[in-house]
């Protein structure tokens, strides 16, 4: 089953179009990236799978439920870890985690196992009961994920996670994903504009000016651009659909 | 919505907003000290100014110190109100609005667990705020202290409402201070708060009329009457029906719909 | 079943449909040249009796049959019948009579004529001045010692209290107090006579047996300038724990411990407070306030004000009539 389903999504804000009809899938247990420049809608689109925005047009659903009609389940399905650190800086990680559960209806027992072995798998025991505020970037990236994944989603949503991190802590916490997808099965949407983090039997998206402009493992994405590398690609596809726009003018 | 849930989210929301309030011990001060600084040192300043003439719920001559109590439970409330208005922006230029609202929980009871969060705080302030003034020998009747927490709640929870309402309004953090000068301030002195209504008529006809349709004038008539074991319905009235107005117009505010995020941050990097 | 049975049920009937549980207040209005009554349970005015001009000093027989009026503006005592409320005769009192005490023998009435620097004690049964004492300048209160030994005057502008014997009418003792003495109030035993003094904001306490001084009692109000506290009625627990002060324009009753002789309480009533009267059980004080045109009522055990009740222009005197003798 898709985890996530986003169908020819539309949202604007005043003057300028951010989504301009996008779709893509994400299904259980696979770990698909979403490359795009700054401003290339990325952020939009997560407030749209999210449930913060409503889309114009178009519609999600996340695990079969439709975000429109069935937002709660929908919502329950997802975790988020936001680009901007949403955590409580003057709380300990462990508040910070009792508040996540609370918010998410589980019960104090279920909670505080949860808690635990949350610690435990995200390597968290030795600054647990330190307030956030006080912690490196790397460990609070970590506590957002760990605060994403207590209530056990189907799809994990993470809005370019390793802003502001160190090439080593990047490199370290995007593995800790991946390995979290495969051991639980779950869908990951990870968006980003830093290429490296991609290898080649991702799924990848490209996003350009609210267009998804081309889509594929990275493998089959680098033989059909002819490009040695993640980064190269990335420029390829953009030029040419620059070019392309310039030529044809705006596509409605 | 299943109910276990709802109740487990209003206590995450409670219990957050409770620590963050005695975290920051600045805040916890700052907000006792308001009220104490206008009881000490105003009022003491006014003793002897009122006790001309017997308005109720007071059935004899108070001291000026004793009227403006309730008045300044009210100011805890709104204080609080518009607190939680700041709060509630700062969470969304921080981003933790976002992991509140992205909860499995329809929206309008998200709301109000973050006012019911926000009264609760303000009680317990109120509570702190009374149990000093019982030893500047303010002491109403014990009957008094259990009826006015009700009251207490329902001007916390109009005031909340209208801080939410503001809220969703407020596009920046820095229009706090626009809060403070067109709302706290107008509000607070257009009130029954420091002087009764009959006072105000002496001087100016309009300003009395200001102050009888300012809902916060009522606030501090409800929790007035109730610290005296006493019950104002029109207090009620007006104050539930302000509560209502304000917090469907915040729901509309923060409905999806309309995008609550402001651009500055959706769009960070346009 | 017999009449006679019929006729005591009804009676039985009649009696407990009575409202008046209650004692009643009777305030002197000043102004209004009328007596307000207060039934003490709703704390309400139940009526209000016209009577001479400008009453102040007021007080009930010792058998509580008769009120006695002083009627400043129309020279006289009046004797009021409580069963009636109408005045059964006037007393010649000299001029300006304001404050007066009954002897225990409730026979002699000594009364304070203010303009005239005299005393006159009346005989109530034969309604004639029985003596004359020359006292000091404006005599203003008035009071009997509960032995009848002594009576004792203060005047205004002499400071001081003047003793009287009873037996002899005549005035064997002077003591000096501060500034414009008002009030003079016998403790229950007789050793102590409290004066106030409310120019000099005092209250001398002097002993019975030597006529000297033994305490002054000042006062001070937080926020009040000391000039407004102007001590004038006074009234004295029987179980002799407390003294109940009003201290005039400062708009509080002071409350003094009366085994430490220090003020321990104020407690704020209404404008201008004159006098006050306790109930028989001692446990509610009532208040004059004669600016505010009210009545305060003062809860002795929390020493706090409860309630204050609307009277007639300027009230001035209190004298409570217990449930007992309430007519009907």
């Amino acid at each position: 089953m898709a985890a996530l389903s986003v169908d020819s999504v539309r949202y604007s804000y005043k003057q300028v179009d951010a989504l301009r009809g996008v779709s893509l899938q994400v299904d259980s247990g696979r770990f698909v990236a979403l490359l795009g420049a700054n401003g290339a809608g990325k952020t939009t689109l997560f407030s749209i799978i999210s449930g913060l925005y409503r889309a114009h047009s178009g519609s999600v659903s996340i695990m079969g439920h439709s975000l429109e009609s069935e937002t709660l389940k929908a919502l329950a399905a997802i975790g988020v870890v936001f680009q901007k650190s949403t955590l409580d800086m003057d709380l300990t990680v462990l508040q910070n985690l009792r508040y996540a559960a609370d918010l998410q209806g589980i019960s104090r027992k279920d909670s505080r196992q949860r808690i635990d072995s949350s610690i435990e798998l995200h390597n968290m025991q030795s600054y647990s009961t330190r307030k956030v505020g006080a912690l490196s970037g790397g460990q609070k990236r970590r506590v957002e994920l760990a605060r994403a994944l207590l209530h056990k989603p189907s799809l994990l949503l993470l809005d370019e996670p390793t802003v502001g991190l160190d090439l080593n802590s990047r490199q370290e916490f995007v593995s800790h994903v991946k390995s979290l997808c495969h051991s639980q099965q779950t869908g990951v949407l990870w968006a980003t504009h830093l290429m490296e983090e991609v290898t080649t039997d991702d799924q990848i998206y490209l996003l350009n000016s609210g267009n998804i402009i081309a889509d594929g493992t990275t493998a089959s994405l680098l033989e059909k651009y002819q490009q040695p590398d993640v980064a190269a690609l990335f420029n390829e596809v953009n030029k040419q659909y620059t070019d392309d726009r310039n030529v044809h003018g705006e596509p409605s | 919505m299943n109910l276990s849930h709802a109740l487990r989210c209003l206590r995450g929301v409670a219990v957050r907003e409770a620590l963050r309030f005695i975290g920051q011990r600045g805040r916890f001060f700052s907000a006792l000290v308001r009220p104490l600084v206008w009881l000490f040192i105003f009022a003491a300043g006014f003793r002897s100014v009122l006790g001309i003439s017997i308005i109720p719920p007071y059935e004899t001559y108070i001291l000026y110190e004793e009227y403006i109590t309730p008045g300044l439970l009210g100011m805890i409330m709104l204080f609080n109100g518009m607190q939680s208005s700041l709060s509630m922006v700062y969470d969304r230029e921080m981003g933790s609005m976002s992991v509140l609202l992205t909860t499995p929980l329809p929206r309008w009871y998200l709301l109000l667990c973050k006012l019911l969060a926000g009264v609760f705080v303000a009680v317990l302030q109120s509570c702190v705020f009374l149990a000093i003034a019982w030893f500047w020998d303010i002491r109403p009747p014990l009957a008094g202290y259990l009826a006015v927490l009700p009251a207490l709640v329902c001007a916390g929870l109009m005031l909340g409402a209208l801080g939410l309402l503001l809220s969703s309004l407020i596009k920046q953090l820095e229009n706090f201070a626009g809060v403070m000068n067109f709302v706290i301030f107008p509000m607070f002195f257009a009130s029954s708060a420091l002087y009764p209504l009959w006072k105000m008529q002496e001087s100016s006809l309009l300003l009395y009329w200001i102050c009888t349709l300012n809902p916060f004038t009522h606030a501090v008539e409800l929790i007035r009457f109730a610290l005296y074991g006493k019950f104002s319905p029109l207090a009620l009235v007006v104050v539930s029906l302000c509560t209502l107005a304000f917090l469907t117009a915040a729901v509309i505010g923060y409905d999806p719909a309309r995008g609550f995020l402001p651009k500055k941050m959706s769009g960070a990097k346009p | 079943m017999n009449k006679s049975v019929i006729s005591a049920l009804s009676t039985c009937l009649l009696l407990s449909a009575q409202p008046s549980h209650a004692h009643w207040v009777y305030v002197s209005n000043e102004k209004d040249d009328t007596v307000s009554v207060i039934d003490t349970e709703t704390n309400e005015v139940i009526k209000t009796i016209e009577v001479g001009e400008r009453p102040r000093g007021i007080t009930l027989s010792k058998d509580f049959k008769h009120l006695f009026i002083c009627a400043s503006d129309s020279d006289t005592v009046q004797i009021m019948d409580v069963a009636t409320d109408e005045i059964l005769f006037e007393l010649p009192s000299g001029e300006d009579p304001e404050q007066f005490a009954l002897h225990p023998d409730n026979r002699h009435l000594y009364i304070a004529n203010e303009d005239d620097a005299i005393a006159t004690v009346v005989d109530i049964e034969t309604r004639t001045v029985v003596a004359q004492v020359d006292v000091g300048v404006e005599p203003e209160g008035m009071a009997v010692s509960y032995d009848g030994k002594w009576a004792i005057v203060t005047s205004e502008t002499t400071n001081m209290a003047h003793w009287i014997d009873t037996e002899t009418h005549e005035l064997v003792e002077n003591t000096l107090v501060d500034q414009r003495p008002r009030d003079a109030e016998f403790t229950l035993d007789d050793k102590e006579l409290w004066v106030s003094s409310e120019i000099g904001g005092t209250v001398s306490v002097i002993d019975t047996e030597s006529k000297q001084i033994k305490q002054v009692i000042n006062f001070e109000i937080k926020g009040m300038s000391p000039d407004r506290i102007q001590p004038v009625g006074m009234e004295l627990t029987a179980d002799g724990k407390y003294a109940f002060i009003a201290l005039g324009p400062s708009n509080h009753v002071a409350v003094v411990d009366r085994s430490t002789y220090e003020p321990i309480e104020y407690i704020l009533v209404g404008r201008r407070v004159w006098h006050t009267a306790l109930t028989p059980e001692q446990d509610k004080l009532y208040t004059t306030n004669g600016v505010s045109g009210d009545v305060s009522v003062v809860d002795v055990k929390t020493m706090k004000a409860e309630k204050s009740v609307k009277v007639g222009r300027f009230p001035w005197g209190a004298a409570i009539l217990p449930k007992a003798h309430i007519p009907g």
